[in-house]
This record gives C-alpha cells, sequence and structure tokens, in this order.
C-alpha cells in the first residue's frame, strides 16, 4: 500500500513538474506561503473593527470550503481509474493490471490526493502565518495549534463532501433523504439558537479550547464519513456498455443559436452523459454556496445585511466561474487536432456553453436575494455576481487556456490570476461600502474580461497544446 | 504540377531533442507514400508537423500548396488525419461523433456516408455506444472512417493497421490501394515492413529524425531487394556512425 501511495505522489509531483520545469511548480506552496505570510499583516487592521473571534471563524471556514472544494472524489468513479490527465497513462490506471483491488487503488488514491492538498495548499498557508507571528506579538503555540485545527477543518470539508459524493454516486434516493434530514436539522439548530455554529464545528472549538476529547470528536467526525465512502465505493458501473440513440444532430439544430452549435452540443452531451452536471451543480456550486451563506449569516452582528448579501455576490461569482473547469475537465486537445478548427474557435466555443451555464448563478442568486428579503437589490446582486464571473473566466481564459485544472498549479499562473481577481474584488468591496448600489458599476469588469478573452486567442492559437 | 506534400529542411525540436532533422521530401499526388522508421525516429513528428497539429522549430512545408505554419487550419479542412492515439470525444457515441465530425466539416448528408463505412469496416453494430466504450480497434475504425468521410484527396495515416485483425487489414490495404487509383494521394508512418512493400508505391526510411533513404518499391524489387534486409542494413549502418 505504501509502495503504491509514494508512486503515485512521485507521478504526481512528476506529471506537474514536467509541465511547469520543476522550479515553477515547487514555487508554488511558496506563493501560497508568501500570500499567508503578508496576509497575517493585514489582519490587525480588520481585527480593529471586527469582533475578536471572526477572523478565526473565517480562516477555518475558508479552509472548511478549501476541503469542499476538493472533496468530491465519489463523483469521478471510474474516471479516477481511467484518465485524470488525458491520455498520459496513470499510475492509478496501470496499477489495474496488478494483483491488488480497484477499492484499494481508490483508497491510495484519495489519501494521495489529500496528502498532496496539504503539502501544497495546509501547510505553507500555516507557515506564512508561523513566520509573521513573532511579528505580530501572536504567541508561537497559537500557529501550532492552528495548524491542528486548520488541517482537521480542511479534513471535515473533505470526508464531509467524500461522503455525501460518494452516497450520490451509489443512490440519488439516499442522498436526497439525506440532504432533507441535513436541512432540517440545519434549520432547527438555527432556529432554536440554544446553539452556535461553532459548537457545531469540532475544529474551531478545538481551536478555542483545546481538550482531547474534542480532539477526538474531531478525528471521529472525519473518520467516520471517509471510512464508510471508502466502503461504498463502487466500480461495478464501469463494466456496462452505454448505448444512446443518436441525439446530437436534433440537439445542434436546437442549439443553433450558439456561435458555434457542434460544439456546444458536445459541452452539454459531455457533461449531461459523464454524470457530472448534476453532480458538479451540487457539490461545487450549491452546497458549498449554502454553507458559506450560512458562515456569512454569521457576520450579521457586525454587518448590515445588503453589504453580506452584496459580498456573497461576489463569492458566487467566483465560484460560478469555475464551471470554466468543468467544460474543460472532459475534453482533451487530442479530440480536435485532426479536425480543422482552430484553438481560439474551441475557447469561444468553451465561453459561449460557459454562458449558457451562467444561467445557474443567476437564478440562484436571484432566489437569495429576495430570500434575504433584499429584493431592492436583486440587481446589484445579479450585475455583481455575473460581472466578476465573466471577469474570472477572462482571467482564467487567458492565463491557463483550455487546461485550467493542470496548469493553475503554475506558480507564476496562480499568484497572477489571484492578483488580477483580488483587485476586482477589492474595488467592488469598496463600492458595497461607499453605497450599495455604486456596485452597478462593477457591470464594467465586462470590458477587461473581454480584453482578457482576445488576448488568450492570440496567446493560446500559437502555443503548442499539451495533450491532456 | 506541384507535389502534394514538401517539406524542405524540415525540423522540429522538443527541448534538446531532435525529432525531426532537416527533412526534405516530396510526395507526388497518386502516391501511396510510405514513411518507415524505429520506434522514436520521428515519423508521428513528422505527420503532426505537416498536419499542422505542432509547429515546426526551422524549415518549411507546404500540403496541398498550404504553407503548414501559416495555415494549419487550412490544411488539415482539405486533409484527412488518423493520429497515432485515437481519441475520439468519449461522451458521444459513434454516430454523434461522425455527426459532429460532419458538422465542423460541413459535410452534407453525413449519414449517408457514415453508413458506407460502417458496413465496410463491419462496426454497424456499435454505431450507439458510447466511443468511450468501444474497443480500441472499434475506435480505429471510427478514426478511419472520420479521415475519410469528406473524401480528401490526402490523407496522413499514422500506423493504419496496427489495430486491426488480419481479415480488416486486409479490406483497409484494398480501400488504401483503390483509394490510390482515383487518383488520391496516401501518406503512412509505420515499422511494420511487410505492409509497406505490400501496398506502398515510395517510401522513406527516417531514423533518429534524419531520412537515410528514399525511393521506390519498384526500384527495390528490380535490384531483388527486400525491404526489411534493405531497412535493418541501413539503420544498422546509421547506429554506428
Ligand atoms: N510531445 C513531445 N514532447 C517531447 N518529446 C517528444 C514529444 N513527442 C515526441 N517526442 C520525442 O521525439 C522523438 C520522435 O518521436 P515520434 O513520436 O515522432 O517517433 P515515432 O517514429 O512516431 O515512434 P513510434 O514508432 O514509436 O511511434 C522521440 O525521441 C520522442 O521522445
Ligand atoms: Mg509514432
Amino acid at each position: 500500500m505504501f509502495e503504491l501511495f509514494t508512486n503515485m505522489m512521485r507521478e504526481e509531483w512528476r506529471v506537474h513538474s514536467t509541465l511547469f520545469g520543476s522550479l515553477s511548480f515547487a514555487l508554488y506552496p511558496v506563493m501560497i506561503f508568501v500570500i499567508a505570510f503578508m496576509g497575517s499583516f493585514v489582519l490587525p487592521f480588520f481585527a480593529a473593527g471586527i469582533p475578536p473571534g471572526y477572523p478565526s471563524i473565517i480562516i477555518h471556514a475558508i479552509f472548511l470550503l478549501l476541503g469542499i472544494m476538493v472533496g468530491g472524489f465519489g463523483l469521478m468513479g471510474r474516471e479516477v481509474m481511467n484518465r485524470r490527465f488525458g491520455q498520459a497513462s496513470l499510475l492509478a490506471y496501470s496499477a489495474r493490471s496488478l494483483p491488488i483491488t480497484e477499492r484499494h487503488i481508490f483508497v491510495v488514491f484519495v489519501i494521495k490526493d489529500t496528502v498532496y492538498y496539504l503539502i501544497l495548499c495546509v501547510l505553507p498557508f500555516v507557515f506564512g502565518f508561523t513566520v509573521a507571528s513573532p511579528f505580530l506579538h501572536i504567541p508561537l503555540a497559537l500557529p501550532l495549534l492552528l495548524f491542528l485545527t486548520l488541517t482537521l477543518a480542511f479534513l471535515t470539508g473533505l470526508a464531509l463532501i467524500f461522503f455525501l459524493s460518494t452516497v450520490y454516486a451509489r443512490s440519488k434516493h439516499v442522498f436526497i433523504l439525506l440532504c432533507i434530514c441535513g436541512i432540517l436539522a440545519g434549520t432547527t439548530l438555527y432556529l432554536s439558537h440554544s446553539l452556535t455554529p461553532v459548537s457545531l464545528f469540532p475544529p474551531l472549538q478545538l481551536f478555542y479550547l483545546f481538550s482531547w476529547e474534542t480532539l477526538l470528536v474531531a478525528c471521529a467526525v472525519i473518520l467516520i464519513p471517509s471510512v464508510i465512502a471508502a466502503m461504498l465505493f463502487t466500480t461495478e458501473f464501469a463494466d456496462t456498455t452505454r448505448k444512446y440513440k443518436p441525439l446530437f444532430t436534433s440537439l445542434a439544430r436546437r442549439l443553433s443559436f450558439f456561435p458555434y452549435p457542434p460544439l456546444a452540443t458536445k459541452d452539454l452531451l459531455d457533461l449531461e452523459r459523464s454524470g457530472s452536471f448534476v453532480g458538479q451543480v451540487l457539490f461545487s456550486f450549491l452546497i458549498p454556496l449554502c454553507l458559506l451563506w450560512f458562515l456569512l449569516s454569521i457576520l450579521t452582528r457586525i454587518l448590515p445585511a445588503v453589504s453580506i448579501l452584496l459580498v456573497f455576490s461576489i463569492l458566487t461569482g467566483v465560484i460560478a466561474a469555475m464551471m470554466y473547469t468543468w467544460l474543460t475537465m472532459l475534453d482533451t486537445f487530442n479530440t480536435y487536432s485532426c479536425l480543422p478548427i482552430s484553438v481560439p474557435t474551441l475557447l469561444s466555443g468553451k465561453i459561449s456553453s460557459f454562458t449558457a451555464l451562467q444561467l445557474i448563478p443567476a437564478i440562484f442568486i436571484a432566489i437569495v436575494s429576495i430570500a434575504a428579503g433584499g429584493l431592492a437589490y436583486l440587481v446589484p446582486a445579479l450585475v455583481i455576481c455575473l460581472s466578476v464571473s465573466f471577469y474570472t473566466l477572462g482571467v482564467t481564459c487567458w492565463l491557463t487556456g483550455l487546461s485550467p485544472n493542470v496548469l493553475i498549479y503554475d506558480a507564476k499562473v496562480l499568484v497572477s490570476w489571484f492578483v488580477l481577481v483580488v483587485i476586482a474584488l477589492f474595488a467592488i468591496i469598496v463600492l458595497i461600502v461607499i453605497n450599495p448600489f455604486y456596485t452597478l458599476a462593477s457591470s464594467a469588469l465586462f470590458l477587461p474580461a473581454w480584453g482578457f478573452v482576445k488576448l488568450s486567442y492570440a496567446k493560446w492559437n500559437t502555443r503548442e497544446q499539451p495533450g491532456f | 504540377m506541384a507535389p502534394v506534400i514538401e517539406a524542405r529542411a524540415l525540423t522540429k525540436m522538443y527541448g534538446d531533442t531532435i525529432a525531426v532533422d532537416h527533412v526534405t521530401l516530396s510526395v507526388e499526388k497518386g502516391a501511396l507514400f510510405g514513411l518507415l522508421g524505429p520506434n522514436g525516429s520521428g515519423k508521428t513528428t513528422m505527420i503532426k508537423v505537416l498536419t499542422g497539429q505542432t509547429r515546426q522549430s526551422a524549415g518549411s512545408a507546404t500540403v496541398l500548396g498550404i504553407d503548414v505554419e501559416h495555415d494549419p487550419i487550412g490544411v488539415r479542412e482539405h486533409v484527412g488525419i488518423i493520429p497515432e492515439q485515437e481519441t475520439p470525444p468519449s461522451f458521444l457515441t459513434a454516430t454523434e461523433y461522425l455527426d459532429f465530425v460532419g458538422a465542423i466539416r460541413k459535410i452534407p448528408d453525413v449519414q449517408k456516408k457514415a453508413d458506407g463505412w460502417f458496413d465496410l469496416l463491419e462496426f454497424d453494430d456499435q454505431r450507439d455506444v458510447l466511443c468511450k466504450d468501444l474497443s480500441r480497434g472499434t475506435r480505429q475504425k471510427l478514426m478511419f472512417t472520420q479521415a475519410f468521410l469528406h473524401r480528401p484527396s490526402l490523407a496522413l495515416i499514422d500506423e493504419p493497421l496496427i489495430n486491426f485483425d488480419p481479415i480488416m487489414q486486409r479490406k483497409v490495404k484494398d480501400f488504401l490501394i483503390g483509394y490510390v487509383k482515383e487518383g488520391n494521394t496516401i501518406f503512412i508512418s509505420t515499422h511494420i515492413l511487410d505492409i509497406a512493400e505490400e501496398i506502398c508505391s515510395e517510401f522513406a526510411i527516417l531514423n533518429r529524425g534524419t531520412l537515410l533513404f528514399t525511393g521506390t518499391v519498384a526500384e527495390l524489387k528490380a535490384r531483388d531487394q527486400h525491404l526489411d534486409d534493405f531497412f535493418l542494413s541501413l539503420v544498422r549502418a546509421d547506429r554506428h556512425v
């Protein structure tokens, strides 16, 4: 088991480091370190306006979210075993010919991914904070504790989604039942006011007051769902030959309002048939955002409701921009390399499919605005969400072309992405503070978005497309 | 008349590796041209450069009179290509994939044309299966169909027969020979010398990116030489340089 694990780690490292050169890839954690280090110095400024305790809630929430965003292993099913990087034959795939079970490989795969994210994101972040702490007169024990609790927060999110996505893959009915139970329990707790969110989240509780019992509970909350998920995991469905009546031509005719109907049709069929559409909407969009809404609503005591709604619109926009990766994930450029189709055409095809998908965040944010009683702010909320989403898309296209899932691991790319996106978000936050209706000006972001897309056409047209 | 394919000192580097090293070569209309060479000699790279899938590092090439560097899409519009790794889009069925290709290439009546291929290559029963779930050989059949759907005057095929059973190999060989007789041109790469000797009219031998020889199979036959002996002696001699 351990040998397979080390080989998978080594392979993961090689896949990434050969793509960007070892240095650029090794710099990735360094960049996160620097971001955390610098961020620590900003903290006191915020702390002045925020009641004590809130920064720690926010940081834990971020790591919980990170775990949630990467934990959808159950959705991958046979895709894990098949190919994550196009034709690059992965160990997870080739290990099939070894005398070990698929479940075994899958478990190793999940552990590998988890460790990988820990090393790449969690560790450098905490380390950055640790190094900054002496300058901020924070006792050194705090970062150490933080390391433990942030790791636990990350793993909690990961385990939760790992569990839910596996249940989802096994039985939609059980999944819906679980969700209803979860929502009911959540509302009851929320209405009864007897429990604070902190007491529901062991890692945070541990952060406030360390005790061995709490640590045990925190670990159990991670381990139990993970073990159940690993046991539920199945590759049974991998053995069927799937057949469909031809849909392409009729669908393409109905999608003729798209600039490139065949590309849009292919995107739609890919999303639908890979089973990733509903799964992605749930696990990469709705669940993280609902959780985020819950966390933000804790802040009502310090922020006006309008600001919270609009900040939430910003975050929804950023997460909505990730839909671009749903579209690029299922494709490799190899597919198109023998056809007379250029990279700019492919990019604009993906962008138009992306535009269609933006209906989801638009409807979502409209519902949230109305539910939150902010009907007056429906238009600003929508404008913010969509302009942030398209702006982020433009940046992503320009920096990563058709392979965002892979190229984002390049340190230079990550930092550029981060800087470009944060500048825009910061500008909108300033507008929110001045006057919520000024945020309508965020529609100006469509202009740079358009510019980045144009730049991306020129940039990726001349680059060699990697075969993943 | 201008050659169908013309490469002048064509060179492709991958970092420090020279995959194709100053290859000068021309292929005339109506040829069934075989590019031969051991593993890693640059055959696939050569086809990729000639079809504008990757840019050359130096030199130039025209295909059907179109410069591959300046108008790669134009080249791909007119030729048919079967890549080394057959990768039709995974979540379309075989039929739908051909519809997709037809839509991109703007081919009228795709399905009628496809039907002939489903019959010829005997995979009609697989037409509604997702490409992901097709066998390797069937995927190769699909890629064959895709490349000839628009009846290109030039087709470039990387290892055409490698995944086919003997019956299918026979059919495909006959098809290729017939296709060339109609005045079209075919460029194949292979390291299976028997096939080259059997069907090709002309051939070139590539080793470590350099062109060792170009000539016709007829010449070789006149000299009573077998292609495999000739190939081995050339490549071995080159290895000792
Ligand atoms: N994308 C790539 N990146 C780096 N090196 C490459 C790439 N593609 C090919 N090469 C290198 O270029 C050389 C030629 O490879 P190519 O695939 O053209 O050979 P080939 O003649 O098709 O071999 P085979 O008969 O095994 O298919 C090899 O040394 C190979 O390692
Ligand atoms: Mg090859």
